[in-house]
């Protein structure tokens, strides 16, 4: 016998069973939007559908922070949530806690397509990649002017180089718009012939990045004539911008390092260059003056007034040897004489003058040895010891004045003497 | 296919800093080679410190403010 149920019964009997699959609990639904209705308690209703079959879904007003935009009509989502019955009506319906874009997938693929179309192109070639000049004056920023992006710009520009003037286009970065914005701001900024250019925007989705893989972005990134830094996102986040750029920059942040150089660095490298130089002249001074004076040394040396001053010098070390040479000579002479002199002392006749003794000689100044040499009247001289005397022979005589002899000869002589 | 950006060689404009710094380095070389003369490292001495003034005259020390384009292309303060 077979149990006869309420319909509430079968229906709660469902519901038991929805709610105790596990899977039915959390399940991501693919599908196209339709019915959408946003209904005046906060609630929506829509429908999902493919091309098989279509499901109904619900989000509660009080989960609608899982919807971040608007849905419309058509839309490709992932709505995620639970299935469950509706026993008044017994229907089943998703739950929808959470719905998201499907765009993702699709982005991917376009992305990857346009990648290798422009690489094929050659757009991302390295011989169009312009230099980032080192020191720019003026720099160029194509990004949204609320937000970090902007803001880690300028303070890192300003502070790596004050005197840099930056320049802003105020782009729309995300969404629809923001293509034509972003090419606007590259042919404006090019216009106002910046020296160098940031274009980018802080981190996101990849379809809050979209616009940056766009092609007509490319397209104005490789045409502009000024160099272009990409800042997209973050560092894990490369858009096709960042391809065809000059330069890529990792985060905005780092693009500002990029495009401008640091100030006190700059002058830094400047007053090493004054400072080298100067070194570097004086050093070259050094040289010269030592080499000048090494010249005036050696042409001081080789002066006329040298060559005198050495012949002057040759002269008198001359004069003096001489000298020295003839007082020696003088000196030896002397020596000698004063030897003989006193050899001769002994032997001198004058002594024997002063003792009283006397000498005599002829007329003719012959001295007289013997009697033999003088006859009775003839003049004689007679030598003492302070002078002369002339006397007149009156006598002579012979005699031997051996020892033991008689004295009288000496007597005689002393009359003679007298006589005189 | 990519035909891009023409090169901008119609720049005969006063020496940028690089190009002054890339001198003031060859200024430099001529200074360091031993057998250089008096004269010439005076006049190498005298373009260096020319150049030095150079950059430092392209070097604009005023602060800048952050402009911002408008719609007519002008300049706003940002």
């Amino acid at each position: 016998m077979q149990n006869i149920y309420t319909v509430a019964q079968v229906n709660s009997y469902i519901k038991n069973m929805f709610t105790q699959d596990f899977m039915l609990q959390k399940v991501r639904i693919r599908g196209e939007v339709s019915n959408c209705k946003y209904h005046t308690s906060g609630h929506i209703y829509f429908t999902l559908k493919d091309a098989k079959s279509t499901i109904s879904c619900v989000m509660f007003s009080s989960d609608r922070r899982g919807l971040p935009f608007r849905m419309e009509e058509g839309q490709q989502v992932v709505a995620s949530g639970t299935i469950d019955v509706y026993e008044r009506d017994g229907k089943y319906q998703l739950y929808a806690r959470q719905i998201e874009l499907d765009g993702i997938g699709a982005l991917y693929e376009r992305y990857e397509r346009l990648k290798t179309e422009l690489a094929e192109r050659g757009m991302f070639a390295e011989q169009y990649k312009q230099p980032i000049p080192r020191y720019v004056r003026t720099l160029g920023v194509v990004t949204a002017q609320t937000g970090a992006a902007v803001r880690d710009i300028i303070n890192i520009a300003s502070r790596r180089n004050p005197y840099v003037q930056i320049i802003l286009y105020p782009a729309i970065v995300q969404g629809e718009a923001a293509a034509p914005s972003i090419i606007n701001g590259i042919r404006a900024l090019e216009a106002k012939k910046v020296d160098v250019m940031i274009v980018g925007r802080g981190g996101g989705s990849i379809e809050d990045l979209w616009a940056f893989n766009e092609e007509a972005v490319a397209q104005a990134i490789f045409d502009c004539r000024i160099p272009i830094i990409s800042a997209v996102g973050h560092e894990t986040d490369v858009t096709i911008a960042d391809f065809v750029a000059d330069l890529r920059a990792p985060t905005p942040s780092a693009a500002a390092e990029l495009a401008v150089c640091d100030f006190s660095q700059l002058m830094d490298q400047m007053s090493e260059y004054a400072y080298t130089m100067r070194h570097l002249c004086e050093r070259t001074i050094r040289n010269c003056r030592g080499r000048t004076q090494q010249y005036s040394v050696r042409l001081k040396y080789l002066s006329p007034l040298a060559v005198l001053r050495t012949k002057k010098t040759q002269t008198l070390s001359l004069e003096e040897r001489l000298q020295a040479a003839m007082t020696g000579r003088l000196q030896g002479t002397r020596h000698r004489l004063a030897l003989y002199a006193e050899q001769m002392k002994g032997l001198s006749p004058l002594d024997k003058l002063s003792q009283g003794y006397a000498y005599a000689s002829d007329a003719r100044g012959k001295t007289l040895s013997s009697v033999a040499q003088v006859a009775v009247g003839e003049q004689i001289d007679v030598y003492v010891k302070d002078g002369r005397l002339t006397a007149m022979v009156t006598e002579t005589e012979s005699r031997s004045w051996e020892a033991g002899q008689t004295d009288t000869g000496t007597d005689k002589k002393q009359r003679e003497a007298a006589d005189g | 296919m990519a035909k891009k950006k023409e090169e901008t060689t119609e720049k005969e404009q006063p020496l940028s800093l690089e190009e002054t710094f890339a001198q003031i380095e060859e200024v430099i070389s001529r200074l360091e080679a031993e057998e250089i003369t008096l004269e010439e490292s005076f006049a190498q001495y005298h373009k260096g410190i020319e150049l030095l003034a150079h950059c430092n005259e392209t070097i604009d020390q005023v602060e800048k403010k952050v402009l911002k384009i408008n719609e007519d292309g002008g300049l706003d303060e940002f």
